[in-house]
């Protein structure tokens, strides 16, 4: 039953990364905005957290908003380049990826392999105590709870709000947006940026949160993990938040196989949450015909005056 | 009557090709004002400038007498632009409601969405539509998809109300009910713009009429009343057609048959509904219909990028299994497709490429895998000269042909494979009177040398002068079948007719 | 519709203001694309945009405290005018060349192969088994190596093509996946079945002198450029003789247009991406037989994105390839002195590539559209 509990209770540690970065990604591609450069902009805000956490003070809180901020300028960056200039998105995308290793290896020499206090976990008498789920629900650092109404008020603006209603239809048919007078590269731009945000705050999570340390390319593809996991969700914001728990249940499981002893080769364990990520990658495309409910013009940047 | 909506001296070009040149407009209150002229004359592209979505290199406008400069779709909208558009603006997965909201919201989501439900209502019941709010775009017909453009227009407070080819995708009645609309709306003080290419209409229903040609205007504002048929058709085309007399196949053996063929579109609406028609060795089957009726979709289904849920081909008796194209291409199926530069040819590669790839497999220009790039040049060469395709050299890229020469060059490469069943889907669209000729006697040639030809054109007069045999599609099954010359009023009346 | 004209316009602040382009009253500033592009045009943008992308990363390094003499004197003199100079550039690129083709005969067709370092991986491991297992006579081992890299990288590859073919699942992410488990299977043979017995390092033992890639005797250069040469010309011969060069052309750049005028499509995107792995794999090979001696899980870092950046600057054609992962290969060089000398990161030269990447990616958008002022009179 430990083994439960403690597997539980370190899950969200993992999700919440994933979850977090899915929800920008979901607000980018419901643009019509394809980021693949997450996994950069992770890495980037990752720094910037670990960075801020120990130059002013140790302060989480802090280095959490440097994360987001960093996140927004380097997602307001990478949609400069794909909206305003057009440029490929993957090639783009994949750049920021290195650009982000590059940078973060460059400059980020004095706060690398430092050991951060990083966020504590909550305590509530009575609640957190509960066996089993106790920790896993009431025993969470705030950011985890914060995530839940993350998810809450990403659904609610893209299915509640008038602006929201604007962003997507500037993800499925930017002309019929456009022809309303929607700004289509303004939302887009945002969208880039905003996102980027979100996943900034994922990859400050990672340092101060989960971690509790920045390592040199720390990310290890959780960047591509929460793109795969945004066409899992189908695009939509609740579906992220399952698909986050199930990998962050993988990934929270793997250290907890170990500490058993159990005689599984330690790297086959490591490459569970890639295996996986495949085989639901198939899943979605097998049973729910993903692709038809991606945004339609995801991917494909707007012209107005496009002939031909 | 004061000036609605007037367009003056407007110039517009496309990267070095003009469009527009020093077009002029001029629309009053009240009124039905006919924009007509030929495909590519520029009458879209002059109302584009008018409602905002483009942006003229030069010109002025002015709405009620006032000057206005118009930046785009909003401060179109805010001076009573409303415009709807061939291609509907209209996001698919959304409901109607959503779809108005997204232009015209006031105040909170929910606010928005009872106001607009409240509108739609009101507006409907004014002008005899009904639409129900909260259907999916694409689960509507394309009439009721329209209907939500108009309400949608209408909603933003149009009181100029632009529509581009409003009737190209409707049935005679909804076309009849749907300019009636539109003159009740002018009775009650509407600018009505209706562009369009049809005689009919203008005859039927406007007020005035503006023809526009080669991004010019030709003859602004006079009533219909002003012009025999015969003179306003001289005038929208320049030059009078003729058509060389021709020596009329009666039959031959049937080469393919199409039978029952079924097959919906995304949206799930049907779009060939049973459809059989055979072609014969020898003969051009004119398909003559009103755009919209399943030509489209049975030009798919033939190049083998749609299968049909039901219904079968048969090649010389035999099925063929349509999956792959490449069944269909290797038993000589070769087609000349609308969209030119979607499906006919690869504009970044050169004119020697676009013409030589239907013919790699078979060996004709080397073996296992080696290219024989002379032979290739020299069979190039001799198409460029046979079908006088201008521009050309065997490296030039494919983009930079001209309509009619781009065209040539899909003939060249489709011809030379020695079809055995020849596609033609509106194959002189945007071409000029010599290249559609030239294209003409191309698929006559086919016929004589043995191919089944199945013309589609939505463009009646060339399928009368073209085909041996004229059938009429009407919502996805072949209504009549004519052998040339056929009774023009009969052909035309199942066209528009209910099947 | 005619009831009291609202002006509702104004009320309905649906849009951002934050586009820049609409802000000039009677004029605006718009984008349309270019029909024609001239050649020279082209060729002025890109060099434009290398100029600038360079011109950035020494800035970085003159604010790292690079003297700009040094940079000259490293970058240019000792790389392309010594011959210990040449020979490393030369060695250097032999594994960037057949990287830089694996890319391109993937993106050529719109094959987004991301997963290039995992093939890389599969490649090595497949050389390592004929050497672990000593299978075959010793004279053509490095033949039968060889072999074995080009098919353990192509195999590689298939899965992912697969998938994309058969259920339309992205190839970014899935070729990315199998490069992580590719990764971390070799990380589980060098940590295990395949450790060296001698220094119980994690790396697998070294190969014996018949499988190592012999020196040509001048300087260090190796028979590894035979295989880059080879390759080149291979993928030459395929890209611009070869029916399947121009199908795949067509394939690449109008492939709406592929399937119906009855091109195997499914074909020539699998092929191209099994051929991609096998370059990889191959680039494996000569890392592997050349200059590491063993599988070791450092050996592919950074070849993956280098890849890229080769076909991408190179457009995808098979002799600039060549040329540009030369050039990539004294920027290696050069970065490696440098590195050393100045205590600089070893993420510099990706910097310095992703730098280079931006820049010419951005200024296609000068190739592709023009900026126009649309202006109306008597506003």
């Amino acid at each position: 039953m430990d083994f439960i509990t403690f597997w539980l209770a370190s899950m969200p540690l993992f999700s919440v990364p994933l979850v977090v970065a899915a929800l920008g990604l979901i607000l980018n591609e419901r643009a019509g905005v394809l980021n693949l450069g997450c996994e950069g902009i992770m890495l980037c805000s990752a720094l910037a957290a670990a960075a801020a956490y120990i130059e002013f003070g140790n302060s989480t809180a802090l280095g959490l908003i440097i994360a987001i901020i960093a996140g927004a300028v380097v997602g307001f960056g990478f949609g400069f380049f794909v909206v305003v200039l057009r440029t490929n998105q993957v090639v783009t995308g994949i750049t920021v990826v290195f650009l982000g290793s590059g940078l973060t290896g460059l400059i980020g020499v004095p706060w690398t392999n430092v050991a951060l206090g990083g966020l504590q976990p909550i305590r509530i008498p009575g609640l957190t105590d509960v066996p089993i789920i106790g920790r896993f629900l009431f025993g969470q650092d705030p950011v985890v709870y914060i995530t839940i109404l993350l998810v809450a008020a990403v659904w609610y603006f893209l299915y509640r709000t008038r602006r929201g209603l604007e962003l997507r239809a500037v993800g499925e048919n930017p002309q019929a947006a456009d022809a309303d007078g929607v700004n289509v590269e303004g939302y887009r731009l945002l969208s880039a940026t905003v996102g980027g945000a979100f996943i900034g705050l994922a990859g400050g999570y990672l340092a101060l949160g989960s971690a509790k340390i920045f390592v040199f390319d720390m990310t290890q593809g959780r960047g591509w993990i929460a793109v795969a996991l945004v066409i899992f969700a189908r695009w939509m914001p609740w579906r992220a938040l399952a698909g986050g728990l199930l990998f962050g249940g993988i990934e929270a499981i793997i250290p907890r196989i170990k500490a058993l002893g159990l005689p599984i080769p330690q790297y086959f364990l490591e490459m569970a949450p890639y295996a996986v990520t495949l085989f639901v990658l198939i899943y979605a495309a097998l049973r729910l015909r993903a692709g038809q409910d991606a945004p339609k013009a995801l991917g494909m940047p707007y012209v107005r005056q496009d002939r031909r | 009557m004061t000036a609605a909506l007037e367009l003056e001296g407007v110039h517009k070009s496309f990267d070095g090709n003009p469009a527009l040149v020093d077009a002029h407009f001029a629309a009053s209150w009240g009124e039905v004002h006919a924009l007509l002229g030929e495909n590519g004359a520029g009458k879209s592209t002059l109302m584009n400038v008018a409602c905002g979505l483009y942006a003229p290199d030069n010109g002025s406008l002015k709405v009620d007498g006032k000057a206005v400069a118009v930046e785009g779709p909003l401060a179109a909208r805010a001076l009573g632009i409303g415009m709807v558009h061939q291609h509907f603006k209209l996001v698919a997965g959304m409901t109607v409601a959503e779809n108005i909201v997204l232009g015209h919201g006031r105040g909170t989501y929910r606010q928005s969405l009872k106001h607009v439900r409240e509108e739609i209502a009101e507006i409907g019941g004014r002008i005899g539509f009904t639409i129900d709010p909260d259907a999916r775009i694409d689960e509507l017909s394309v009439s009721e998809q329209q209907r939500v453009e108009i309400v949608k227009a209408m909603v933003g407070g149009a009181k100029i109300l632009i529509l581009d080819e409003p009737t190209a995708v409707l049935t005679d009645e909804e076309s009849a009910s749907l300019l009636g609309q539109l003159r009740r709306l002018a009775a009650e003080g509407a600018c009505i713009v209706v562009i369009t290419h049809k005689l009919r209409e203008v005859f039927a229903f406007a007020d005035r009429v503006t023809v526009m040609r080669g991004g010019r205007t030709v003859e602004a504002g006079r009533p219909p009343s002003a012009y025999t048929p015969e003179q306003l058709s001289a005038i929208m085309v320049g030059e009078a057609r003729e058509y060389e007399a021709i020596e009329r196949v009666t039959s031959g053996t049937m080469t393919l048959e199409l039978t029952g063929l079924m097959t919906r579109r995304d949206s799930g609406a049907v779009a060939l509904d049973g459809l059989s028609l055979g072609l014969r060795a020898g003969e051009v089957y004119g398909l003559a219909g009103v755009g919209g009726n399943g030509q489209a979709e049975l030009a798919e289904v033939l190049m083998g990028i749609r299968v049909p849920e039901e219904g079968a081909l048969l090649l010389d008796g035999a099925r063929i299994a349509y999956a792959q194209p490449r069944t269909l291409r290797r038993s000589r199926i070769a087609y000349i497709p609308a969209e030119r530069y979607l499906y006919g040819l690869a504009g970044d590669l050169s004119v020697m490429e676009n013409f030589v790839i239907s013919h790699l497999e078979g060996g004709d220009y080397g073996l296992w895998g080696w290219v024989d790039r002379r032979a290739i040049a020299r069979k190039t060469t001799e198409a460029i000269e046979t079908y006088n395709i201008l521009g050309a050299r065997v490296a030039t890229n494919a983009r930079l042909l001209s309509g009619g020469n781009a065209q040539k060059l899909v003939l060249a490469r489709e011809l030379s494979g020695e079809p055995r069943v020849l596609l033609a889907h509106s194959p002189t669209r945007g071409l000029d009177v010599r290249a559609c000729a030239a294209v003409h006697r191309a698929l006559r040639e086919a016929g004589r040398r043995g191919a089944a030809v199945l013309l589609i054109s939505e463009d009646l007069d060339e399928v009368l002068s073209v085909s041996d045999r004229i059938g009429v599609i009407n919502r996805g099954r072949i209504v009549g079948e004519f052998s040339a010359p056929g009774d023009r009023q009969e052909i035309g009346r199942l066209m528009v007719g209910h099947a | 519709m005619c009831r009291a004209p609202k002006r509702r316009g104004a009320a309905s602040s649906a849009s951002l203001p934050l586009t820049g382009l609409s802000m000039l009253r009677s004029r605006r500033l718009t984008i349309e694309v270019r029909q024609r592009v001239p050649t020279w045009l082209r060729a002025l943008i890109v060099l434009g945009a290398l100029i600038v992308g360079l011109a950035i990363c020494v800035g970085l390094l003159l604010g790292r405290g690079v003297e700009l003499g040094s940079i000259y004197d490293e970058f240019v003199v000792f790389t392309f005018f010594q011959a210990a100079g040449i020979s490393t550039v030369i060695v250097q690129s032999t594994p960037l060349v057949l990287v830089g083709l694996s890319a391109a005969l993937a993106f050529r067709v719109n094959y987004w192969n991301i997963g290039i370092e995992g093939q890389f991986f599969m490649g090595v491991v497949g050389a390592t088994l004929i050497s672990i297992f000593d299978v075959g006579p010793e004279s053509i081992r490095l033949v039968l190596m060889l072999a074995m890299a080009l098919l353990f990288g192509g195999a590689w590859a298939l899965p992912s093509a697969v998938l994309k073919i058969r259920l339309n699942v992205s190839e970014v992410i899935t070729t990315l996946l199998f490069s992580y488990i590719a990764y971390y299977f070799v990380l589980n043979q060098v940590y295990g079945p395949w450790k060296d017995p001698k220094d119980k390092f994690p790396h697998s033992p070294q190969f014996d002198a018949s499988e190592q890639l012999p020196l040509i005797g001048w300087q260090q250069v190796h028979y590894g450029i035979v295989v880059a040469g080879a390759a080149v010309v291979f993928v030459w011969w395929l890209v611009e003789r070869s029916r399947f060069g121009i199908q795949s052309r067509f394939v690449g750049s109008s492939p709406r247009m592929a399937l119906p005028i009855g091109l195997p499509v499914a074909l020539i995107t699998a092929a191209s991406a099994v051929l991609s792995g096998s370059m990889a794999g191959a680039a494996g090979f000569v890392m592997a037989t050349a200059t590491e001696f063993r599988l070791t899980p450092a050996m592919a870092a950074g070849y993956g994105f280098s890849g890229i950046v080769i076909a991408f600057l190179a457009g995808n054609r098979p002799v600039a390839t060549l040329i540009v992962a030369f050039l990539m290969g004294g920027l290696y060089v050069a970065g490696e002195s440098m590195k050393v000398f100045y205590n600089l990161p070893d993420a510099l030269v990706g910097l310095i590539q992703a730098i280079i990447v931006l820049s010419v990616t951005a200024s296609e958008f000068f190739v592709r559209y023009r900026l126009r002022m649309a202006h109306y009179r008597g506003a």
